[in-house]
Order: structure tokens, then C-alpha cells, then sequence
């Protein structure tokens, strides 16, 4: 040990503490305040997502295995099943064509924009986020595949969620079912626009604010209406269970249960933004 | 002043002290652990494994694991989480200064005792880990994850073992008072001037 120094030079411990607390609020302020922080972040998730990458990949392998052991008879069930499912899609998607050329003339004739067709690329949940404030996973697509923050994220049956930030290849999803998310919907019934919100649970979903004559009954599908700009018209979101007639409040509250699989996948679409084309078409 | 009790207080701290390497490697451990795709159900009970080992360096060896560790790893770990940047630095930083202030303290405990005086600072670590979020705009708190800062209370205990066991850290080290364990006061004492070997 080198001798003692005669007077002490180093900050003592509570001087020290204050400094590294006025520098984590400071940073803690500026994270939340203004978005220069995100590039920092952005960088620095670079560095630690190859790492998490390389820890998830013995746990993907065991999932694999397991996949493989599968019963050969259950995937020959699945394998009938999903041939089935197939052919009834492909009866579908012949009207479905029908029906966008038919679209694409109405639209022409009516002069409106046309909503170029919405791409989807499959991502995998890498890593859910244990963060106590919001419900969030990490897919492995990221800007390098085109993803950009905004886009939606459904499943087969409905919509999940929403890419809040993006990475070089992965990016960060938040659930419909986390409390400060939500997503305008119509009733698919009557066409009624409703602002449908996370409730913090996965099977839960609820329209906070409802009119107290509004027009909704269980059993309702509510569906995305498409004019925030962000999420494409028509995909499913939620299944209304019961509707809470008002008490303390001048609103009433509709429960819904998401119709996506929150929280049950491990694949998930990332749709493209609906690209509005150019304002006006050409009438044909 | 009689010299059978001497005013400061004398032994080694450790017998063979805490090699850099071991600390840097079991932090590292540590901090891998957190990154490991644990199940979305268990999140709000996975023990914080940094700060368990962070906070038995901090006691240890707090030459080492001093404040300015304590923020490096908050701030690494608030990368990883993609969460708000600085609020486990924060957290953190107060959490190691609360270990060394207790630190004197603890050398007079068990590892069972020392996980029952550090309980409250995990749990505080975590309620104020909350709070901030609170406090900066984000409502939608999931108060069950305060069960993680018991969870890491009780990964102390285990982790203790293991460090002590790496370490070569014994229960017969304490420091005070130091008449109550001869072997140790003669080392001590044939060691005089440094508070332990560095």
C-alpha cells in the first residue's frame, strides 16, 4: 500500500453520491424530456443486443428440440389440418382478388386515393422486456429489414400491438394491452367510432369513455377504423364482453377481450404503413 | 490509551483479497443473468442479480465496488431494459451508498443476518425504482414487481456463500471487537498500519 497521502484529495463519499444522483436525474430528465437520448440508446442496444442475442440461442435450440420430439401423428393431424385451412383461404383469396380489382375501379371512379397494398413481414419475439411500466417485447426484425416506429403489429387473428422503437436489427413492440396504448376502432356492426384502450392485463382490453346511450352490446367485434394513420381499416382488435352502464362518472365502459393472441405467440406480422399514393388517381 | 484495545480498529479485512478478476468476473455473471430470456410470468419475481452482487462487493471489497461502479451498472442495465436511462443508475448509486454505510455493521452478521440487514435497501431499491417511474410519466405501474426486491434479498443469501466461499472469506473475519477472536487480532496486529491488504 502506497503511504498515506497527507491531506485527502477525493471527494468524500456523500459529496461523490450527490454528483452521480444530480447525473442520473439530469439523464433521467433528459431521457423523458426531449428525444436527443434516443440516438445514445440506440447505439448502446446495439452493443448489448448481440450479447442477449447469444444468451437466448441455447433456449431457442431446447425449444427446437422439443419441436422435433413432436408425435409423428400429431403432425400429420396438423399437417390434414392446416391443408384444409389452406384450401379455404385459397377459395377466399379468389374473391378477394375479385373484389380488389373492383376496388381499385370504384376507387378510381370516385376519385380517392389509393391505399397501396400493406405489406407484412413475419418477426419473432426474441425477449420480453421485464419492465414494470409497460408490456413490451423485442422482435428480430429491425430498420435493416424496413421496419420503421409507428407500424402495426398483428397476429393471425387480430392486432397486438405497435413498433415504438427501432434498432439496427431488432426493435421494440408495445401491446395493445398495456395501459397507455390505444387504438381508434369502429364497431363492425353499426360502424360506431370508439377509442379502445389497454387495461394492463392480457385478456383485457376496455372503452374508457362511452357514451351512456352509445349503441354497443356484447358480443360486438370492434375493428380498426383506420383514421389515425397508423393502423391500416379493418383489422380485427377486440370482442366486447359486457358493457358497464355509468356510475360515478357521466361514461359508461365497455370490456372487451383483444382478439389477437397477446402474449401467447411467438410470431408476430409487421405490417407496412399504408402508403397513400399520390392525392388524386386518374379517373379511368 | 492501552494497546490491548486500540482506538482504531484492526485485522485484515479479507484474508486474500478480492482479485479484480473475480470481481469483474462474477459482475459480469451477474449482469449476464438479468440478460437471460427469462419467462414473461416470473419477471415481477426475478431477483436483480447485479445488484445482489454489486452490493456484496460494495461490503467486501468497497475499494472496488464503489459509487461510480454502481452507476457504470445501472446505467448498463438501463440499456438493456430499454427503459428510462439513468433510473437504475440512480437506484443503484444510493443502494451501494447505503451498503457502505452499513458496512461496518454487517461484518458483525451471519450471511443470513447481513441478507436480513440488506432486505430493506433491495426492497427500497426497487419501491424507489418505481416511484421514479411514477414521477416521470409512466402511470401504468406493475406493483407486484416489488416481490423482485425480496426475491433479491433471498439470491443474496446463496451468492454470499458462493463470493465467501471464493473469496476465502470466513464468518471468524470480523473486525470487531477486537478482542474477541485472538488468531485474528495477531494478524492484525502483525499487519499494522493498513486496514487490510490490498
Amino acid at each position: 500500500m502506497a503511504h498515506a497521502p497527507m491531506f485527502a484529495r477525493a471527494m468524500g463519499l456523500p459529496a461523490r453520491l450527490a454528483l452521480y444522483c444530480l447525473a442520473s436525474l439530469a439523464l433521467m430528465v433528459v431521457d423523458s424530456r426531449y428525444a436527443a437520448m434516443t440516438a445514445v440508446k440506440t447505439s448502446a442496444a446495439e452493443f448489448v443486443y448481440p450479447i442477449q442475442a447469444i444468451l437466448a440461442r441455447p433456449f431457442g435450440f431446447l425449444n427446437e428440440a422439443g419441436d422435433f420430439f413432436m408425435v409423428h401423428g400429431q403432425v400429420l393431424g396438423e399437417n390434414r389440418r392446416l391443408i384444409l385451412a389452406s384450401q379455404v383461404f385459397a377459395s377466399h383469396l379468389q374473391g378477394y382478388e375479385a373484389l380488389k380489382s373492383e376496388n381499385v375501379q370504384l376507387r378510381g371512379l370516385l376519385n380517392l386515393p389509393l391505399p397501396v397494398g400493406v405489406q407484412a413481414r413475419a418477426a419473432e419475439i426474441v425477449r420480453i422486456l421485464p419492465d414494470p411500466f409497460n408490456r413490451r417485447v423485442i422482435v428480430d426484425k429491425g430498420a435493416a429489414d424496413g421496419v420503421t416506429a409507428g407500424r402495426p403489429v398483428v397476429d393471425a387473428a387480430g392486432l397486438v400491438g405497435q413498433v415504438t422503437q427501432v434498432y439496427a436489427d431488432h426493435s421494440e413492440v408495445s401491446l395493445l394491452t398495456a395501459k397507455e396504448q390505444a387504438a381508434p376502432v369502429q364497431n363492425q356492426r353499426n360502424g360506431l367510432r370508439l377509442i379502445v384502450s389497454g387495461a394492463g392485463s392480457d385478456d383485457r382490453l376496455e372503452v374508457r369513455y362511452l357514451d351512456m346511450h352509445a349503441d354497443i352490446k356484447p358480443g360486438d367485434i370492434l375493428v380498426t377504423s383506420g383514421i389515425d394513420g397508423v393502423y391500416p381499416l379493418g383489422i380485427p382488435v377486440a370482442r366486447v364482453l359486457q358493457v358497464e352502464p355509468p356510475r360515478q362518472t357521466p361514461f359508461a365502459k365497455a370490456i372487451c377481450q383483444p382478439i389477437g393472441a397477446i402474449g401467447q405467440h411467438r410470431h408476430l406480422l409487421i405490417l407496412g404503413r399504408a402508403e397513400v399514393g399520390p392525392a388524386r388517381q386518374p379517373t379511368q | 490509551m492501552s494497546i490491548d484495545k486500540p482506538l482504531v480498529p484492526q485485522g485484515p479485512l479479507l484474508l486474500t483479497p478480492a482479485s479484480t478478476r473475480l470481481v469483474a468476473g462474477s459482475l459480469i455473471l451477474a449482469y449476464l443473468a438479468t440478460q437471460l430470456p427469462w419467462p414473461d410470468g416470473v419477471s415481477w419475481l426475478l431477483p436483480d442479480f447485479t445488484l445482489a452482487v454489486l452490493l456484496y462487493w460494495s461490503i467486501h471489497a468497497p475499494h472496488r465496488a464503489g459509487l461510480g461502479l454502481a452507476m457504470t451498472l445501472g446505467l448498463l442495465t438501463d440499456i438493456a431494459q430499454g427503459g428510462l436511462m439513468g433510473q437504475h443508475a440512480l437506484t443503484y448509486t444510493l443502494s451501494a451508498f447505503a451498503a457502505l454505510s452499513l458496512r461496518r455493521r454487517l461484518e458483525n452478521f451471519q450471511v443470513g443476518g447481513r441478507a436480513l440487514q440488506l432486505a430493506p435497501i433491495f426492497f427500497g431499491q426497487q419501491l424507489l425504482f418505481l416511484l421514479l417511474g411514477l414521477a416521470f410519466h409512466r402511470p401504468d405501474v406493475d406493483w407486484r414487481f416489488l416481490a423482485a426486491g425480496v426475491a433479491t434479498a433471498l439470491f443474496w443469501i446463496p451468492a454470499a456463500h458462493l463470493l465467501d466461499w471464493l473469496t476465502g472469506w470466513t464468518s471468524k473475519m470480523h473486525i470487531e471487537p477486537a478482542d474477541s477472536d485472538p488468531s485474528v487480532r495477531t494478524r492484525g496486529r502483525a499487519g499494522h498500519g493498513g486496514r487490510g491488504p490490498r
